[in-house]
């Protein structure tokens, strides 16, 4: 296989979820997010001969979108819309399809209000990547990364539900 | 249960992501290097030049005029090095370090843009504005007094301008900086 291929290969497996992790970044707003997603894709092509292989492939693409999210917030603050306080006093309607849309707003003015650190586990849970590649991918260790879950969970879910 | 409502909500998001194709991806990644390494090139022609131009002038008299020429290119090419060694040592550590050591460096980085912006920044400016008006007497004996005002005009012109074009980046610089404590 050359190495176009291998790159296609893993841009069809990784690009999803590496446009979601972004979007999370983002607060939701997808032109930053396809940004920052193509950004990444540019990184991986680029420096493709320093993967080495000491994590696995997943991982390093994720540390690449995390990081190239996280070291460029200059562009976020330049469009991102401001984040309509007043929806979070509304309660989540689970049965409505209508408020599906508000309830995503909502759940990124939510997941906003969480720590760089937290924003980027949560993000990466609910994308349902593995517990050791998150573990891997942050720098924190499986044992701790279980409780911080648990306790992001529990303050989003407050956030999203209670609007605090 | 709670945390299902929470997935299901991730999930129920419209998926956007296939705009672009790994083609096109590989064909941006490499205009990207075509473009550093044209600009790198571009810069060092014209460090050659100045600097060969430089020689050339020493090699009849050793005065102002090349004293100023080479404080223009010395504190010139000294600014770029330094912030295209920052920028690949940025890169670098974004592909290799984990998003928690990653906010660590972007700490000790901001702490050396710092110096960087405030230090050496005003320094180069200042060897470079020095050298420009060392060359300034040379100008008006050599040129004809309207050539000479243009020279004087757009040369603290351009200086003026890069000094708000970079101070507007420095503060574009600490603003994120500041957001990432």
């Amino acid at each position: 296989m050359n190495i176009e291929n291998q790159f296609t290969e893993l841009y069809n497996t990784y690009a999803p979820k590496v446009y979601k992790l972004c979007l999370g970044y983002a607060s939701g707003v997808d032109e930053i997010a396809k940004e920052w997603q193509q950004e990444t894709f540019i990184k991986v092509w680029k420096h493709r001969n320093s993967f080495k292989g000491d994590a696995s492939i997943s991982t390093w693409i994720y540390r690449i979108a995390i990081n190239t999210c996280l070291g460029d917030l200059r562009k976020s603050k330049r469009k991102f819309q401001p984040i309509n306080e007043s929806i979070l006093t509304t309660p989540i309607d689970s049965n409505s399809k209508t408020s599906t849309d508000k309830d995503i707003q909502k759940m990124y003015s939510c997941i906003d209000q969480l720590t760089k650190n937290n924003k980027t586990l949560i993000l990466l849970e609910l994308e349902e990547i593995p517990q050791a590649t998150i573990a891997e991918t942050t720098g924190i260790s499986h044992g701790a990364l279980r409780t911080r879950l648990s306790r992001i969970r529990k303050a989003l879910l407050k956030c999203i539900t209670n609007g605090k | 249960m709670e945390n299902d409502k929470l997935n299901q909500l991730w999930k129920s998001q419209k998926d956007n992501s296939n705009t672009n194709t790994p083609e096109n991806i590989i064909k941006l990644a490499q205009k990207q290097r075509n473009g550093q390494f044209l600009s790198i090139t571009i810069l060092s022609i014209t460090v050659i030049i100045l600097i060969a131009y430089t020689i050339y002038c020493s090699v009849y008299k050793w005065n102002n005029f090349t004293i100023g020429l080479l404080l223009m290119i010395v504190s010139l090419v000294f600014r770029i090095a330094l912030e295209t060694i920052s920028l690949y040592r940025k890169e670098q550590q974004l592909i290799a370090l984990d998003s928690k050591a990653f906010q660590n460096y972007l700490g000790k980085h901001f702490k050396i843009r710092k110096i960087i912006n405030y230090g050496v920044t005003p320094i180069c400016f200042i060897i470079y504005t020095y050298g420009f008006t060392l060359l300034l007497p040379y100008f008006k004996r050599e040129f004809s007094e309207g050539f000479y005002t243009y020279i004087l005009i757009s040369g603290f012109l351009s200086i003026f301008i890069i000094a708000i074009i970079v101070a507007f980046s420095i503060r574009k610089e600490n603003k994120f900086y500041e957001e990432l404590k």
